[in-house]
């Protein structure tokens, strides 16, 4: 069984693998449920590499990833997702907000 | 501090105090808001009656239904109704109370899908997509059944830019161009249909008044306190250091507000990333070329996005590349229905969804920011501590808001009053 992989340059961001989640339901459940030291860990490691991240994944139309860009690219919209958590919130939630759990997500 | 005759200050950038705003609509006055407006079931009956039975209401957009049998159904608690939605065999779209001929029953329980016919699921009566009755079992047993005089109860609906409103009064008064008026026409030409090509769309129960969140979302007075984490310099600057409009014009019963926009506005590392690959709301290379005459209609270059409050509870928040909407659907007077959904043309590159991703998931946690306002506030307004609140210049939309559902709620022409102001506001230039 073919385990799940990001490409060969990019190999080093294969033990953020958790984040490579397809929908906004799954990547915001996912960032309010890690501790901050994760996520802040996680946006380090992806910021360092998003000037090779982007640039590789801009060689493929969105709807012909291979497999293993496409979790590249899911690993950049949970970069997007935990994005307001390190740099506005300082916490997995936004701080004084309604509670996400009750704003459901209607698009996939 | 005076205004100058097209309404901005001579600073021109809307920073200065004073009463631009009251000065420019004094009919409005200046005094209260009384409190319980919030809290009287009387209040919110009367609203039902006089204003969300009497008028256009959004309920979605077209692509949503594309093809013929597709439909969508809208619970409209606060006319205590269910409207299905469908776009017909012949392309046009059709809207009909969500209920059976026969003995009530709501026909579709479910939220859409696509069908070529609706059947009622308690004994079997089935309606074609134009809403005629179409077949009743075991019909022989029935008295003097009038098939052709049973279909389901159709509802008006017409389409603005592709918006889909429906009014359940038998017969409007006015149709939805005559309703929408000269806001419909200053947007005119916004690429509504290309920015529309895909959506990312949040809804909850809210235990508040409407028209808590609508004011919410229609005052920017907040900014520089509720937003201070999330957009600590993108509406204020050191000159504007709140956030004070543009421009504001206000119809019979909608209103608009043009937004300031700071250029010192320092992106974040993320926010970096995806400005080089898609659209953000505030940039300073924007073009002004091709956009239509009310939107950015002061032609400002310190400009981020202007709101639309289509009367009674929709906003159509339009800037450079996208738009987002507010819809807020009354279920009881404490009690609503909260939708808010952020437009995009498709993105065809990877690069373009991220910095997507990055708008939406902005765009949702400031309006989380927002949202917590709403039952806290809503939580102690029963109290009676409070009898009235005071409204600041900026909060002008909350103010000719509350304006026109008092006109609307005592019987009395909101036109009337606005023809007068027009007189008064020409006498003051
Ligand atoms: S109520 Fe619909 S068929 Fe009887
Ligand atoms: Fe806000």
């Amino acid at each position: 069984m073919p385990e799940t992989r990001l490409p060969e340059q990019f190999r080093d961001l294969e033990q953020w693998m958790a984040w490579s989640l397809e929908t906004e339901g799954e990547r915001s459940d996912h960032r309010q449920a890690s501790a901050m030291e994760d996520i802040t860990a996680f946006y380090e490691a992806m910021l360092a590499r998003m000037d090779e991240v982007l640039p590789y994944l801009e060689q493929f139309n969105l709807e012909e990833l291979p497999d293993d860009a496409r979790h590249l690219f899911y690993l950049t919209l949970s970069l997007a997702e935990v994005a307001p958590a390190v740099e506005q919130f300082g916490q997995p939630s936004v701080v004084d907000g309604y509670d996400i759990k009750r704003f459901v997500a209607t698009h996939r | 501090m005076s205004a100058t005759p097209n309404g901005t200050l001579a600073n021109g950038n809307g920073s200065a105090g004073g009463y631009k705003w009251h000065n420019k609509y004094p009919h409005l006055g200046t005094g209260p808001v009384p409190a319980d407006v919030f809290t009287s079931q009387e209040q919110f009956e009367l609203e039902r009656e006089r204003i969300f039975k009497k008028v256009w209401l959004n309920v979605g957009r077209v692509e949503r239904i594309p093809n013929p049998g597709d439909y969508f159904v809208q619970d409209l608690a606060v006319c205590n109704t269910s409207v299905i939605v469908v776009r017909g065999k012949d392309g046009a779209v059709r809207a009909f109370h969500n209920m059976c001929s026969h003995r009530g029953n709501k026909i579709a329980w479910d939220q859409g899908g696509t069908c070529q016919n609706f059947t009622c699921k308690f004994h079997g009566w089935s309606y074609g997509l134009d809403g005629r009755l179409k077949f009743v079992p075991d019909e022989e047993s029935f008295f003097d059944l009038k098939k052709e005089t049973l279909g389901m109860t159709p509802v008006a609906v017409d389409v603005w830019e592709g918006f889909i409103f429906v009014n359940v009064d038998p017969n409007p008064t006015e149709t939805l161009p005559e309703y929408l008026g000269d806001l419909a026409t200053g947007l005119k030409g916004y690429p509504f249909g290309e920015f529309s090509t895909t959506s990312t769309s949040w809804t909850s129960e809210v235990n508040a008044n409407w028209k808590v969140i609508k004011d919410a979302f229609q005052e920017v007075y907040h900014i520089a306190f509720l937003h201070k984490r999330s957009i600590p310099d993108s509406f204020t600057s050191k000159n504007n250091p709140y956030a004070h409009s543009l421009d504001v014009t206000l119809y019979p019963r909608h209103g608009s507000m043009s937004l300031f926009g700071s250029a010192d506005y320092k992106p974040s590392p993320v926010a970096k990333l995806a400005a080089q690959h898609g659209e953000i709301v505030i940039r300073s290379d924007f073009s002004m070329d091709g956009l239509p005459a009310g939107v950015n209609p002061l032609r400002s270059e310190a400009w981020s996005l202007d709101l639309n409050v289509i009367f009674p509870a929709f906003f159509v928040d339009v800037s450079q590349g996208s738009y987002f909407t507010h819809q807020f659907m009354p279920i009881g007077v404490d009690k609503t229905l909260w939708t808010s959904t952020q437009y995009y043309t498709q993105a065809t590159t990877p690069g373009r969804r991220f910095s997507q991703e990055y708008g939406n998931v902005m765009f949702r946690d400031i309006i989380m920011e927002d949202g917590r306002t709403f039952e806290e506030t809503q939580s102690v307004l029963s109290s009676g501590a409070k009898k009235e609140f005071y409204l600041h210049d900026e909060e002008i939309l909350i103010r000719h808001s509350h304006h026109v559902i008092d006109k609307m709620l005592k019987g009395q022409p909101v036109d009337a009053a606005f023809a007068a102001n027009g007189k008064e506001a020409a006498s003051h230039a």
